[in-house]
């Protein structure tokens, strides 16, 4: 007990086995005295079904023997079929009679229900799309123009013997600009500046997406000793 | 068998070396010229340490990775003839993080390689020549031998 204390109280937040706990203690219960239990579910079972189903059930089948009986006593002991029998077949439709009607208003109502709900949800529906229909499509006119207008970016760092710098860049954008600003942000002569990846020296005219770069690979700079 | 722990190790060795490597130095696997990329051999280059008599040069260095790498370590060449006294002949580095019974260890970087033979350079270990010229030169003529140095990173200039 105390294990399965401290497992549920590492598990709670995935899983809440309080709720589950107390069944199983019950089942087990039972487990070792079953004859207490077992009755105590049919009789909890026997009204609650039986009320409506199994009774009437049963009330049917009996009558329909009964008949077969009547009209096998009609023919072999050529006597009048009883009127007690006849009584107790109409009153036992009537009370079917009474439970369909019971049943079919019951739908009835169930259906009227149902059309208000689906009403009130309808009418609800509207007034919510009359409110927020502009302000919805404005969002997603948004979504539609964004993306058109937006290109790769990607993060590259230019390292000097100092460090890192690290500068935000359009992968199509032509490592030009790049140097400029770099030369610019240093106060150095790009003419004395060499920018290099992977050893290979960077054109002017190369981009990111020409070198195949990924976020955050490095650009080396080195200073031409002339 | 083990090539895929190999390769596997050797593409996260490459992705950690562009985002951060130290400056100078490159290392980036060979490509075939069919375009594709063989992650077993690397082409390096190692710059000679600032205000050292190494400085100026930029030293090719080739890693030749096997199936067992980092079980084992990578072979390290320099160009044959490398003059240096732990530099066999053939142009094999030697060194002891990269012995498999002395101080390799799978953890060992392909960065802490660059920079550990980056240290050798300038520090070599009388105790385990690997050469001849190198080794003697070091230990009989210091003069001589810094002359060498010098010459030696003159050949081997910045590739810019």
């Amino acid at each position: 007990m105390q294990a399965d204390l401290t497992e549920v109280d590492d598990l709670e937040p995935l899983f809440d086995y309080r709720r589950v706990q107390p069944h199983n203690l019950v089942f087990f219960d039972d487990d070792d005295t079953p004859p207490i239990p077992c009755p105590k579910r049919t009789k909890v079972l026997n009204p609650a079904v039986g009320k409506k189903v199994g009774v009437d059930v049963k009330e049917l089948e009996v009558v329909n023997c009964e008949e077969e009986d009547e009209e096998e006593e009609e023919e072999e002991d050529w006597l009048p079929p009883p009127p007690k029998v006849l009584v107790q077949k109409q009153l036992v439709e009537d009370s079917a009679i009474r439970e369909l009607r019971l049943k079919k208003q019951e739908l009835v109502s169930f259906a009227k229900s149902a059309d208000d709900v689906i009403r009130a949800v309808e009418e609800s529906v509207k007034r919510k799309l009359d409110s927020p229909m502009p302000a919805a499509l404005e969002a997603e006119s948004e979504k539609v123009s964004m993306p058109a207008i937006e290109r790769a970016k990607i993060v590259v760092s230019i390292q000097d013997k100092g460090g890192l710098k690290q500068f935000r860049v359009y992968a199509d954008d032509k490592f030009e600009r790049l140097f400029k600003m770099y030369a610019d942000k240093v106060k150095l002569d790009q003419q004395n500046l060499v920018f290099c990846f992977d050893g290979d020296k960077i054109g002017p005219e190369a981009t990111p997406a020409s070198l195949e770069m990924e976020d955050n690979d490095i650009i080396e700079v080195h200073t031409k000793k002339t | 068998m083990s090539g895929g722990i190999a390769r596997g190790r050797l593409a996260e060795e490459r992705k950690s070396w562009r985002k951060n490597h130290p400056h100078g130095f490159v290392a980036k696997p060979e490509t075939l010229p069919d375009g594709s990329v063989n992650l077993m051999v690397w082409h390096c280059t190692i710059p000679g340490k600032a205000g050292t008599d190494w400085e100026g040069g930029f030293f090719p260095l080739t890693l030749h990775f096997s199936e067992d790498y980092p079980s084992k370590p990578p072979k390290c060449k320099f160009p044959q003839g490398f003059f240096h006294p732990n530099v066999y002949p053939s142009g094999t580095v030697c060194l002891s993080i990269l012995n498999e019974d002395n101080g390799w260890r799978p953890a060992i970087t392909v960065k802490q390689i660059l920079v550990g033979i980056q240290d050798l350079l300038d520090q070599p270990n009388p105790a385990d020549p690997a050469q001849t010229e190198g080794y003697h030169l070091f230990i009989q003529d210091a003069a001589e031998y810094k002359r060498r140095v010098r010459q030696q990173a003159k050949q081997y200039p910045a590739l810019l």
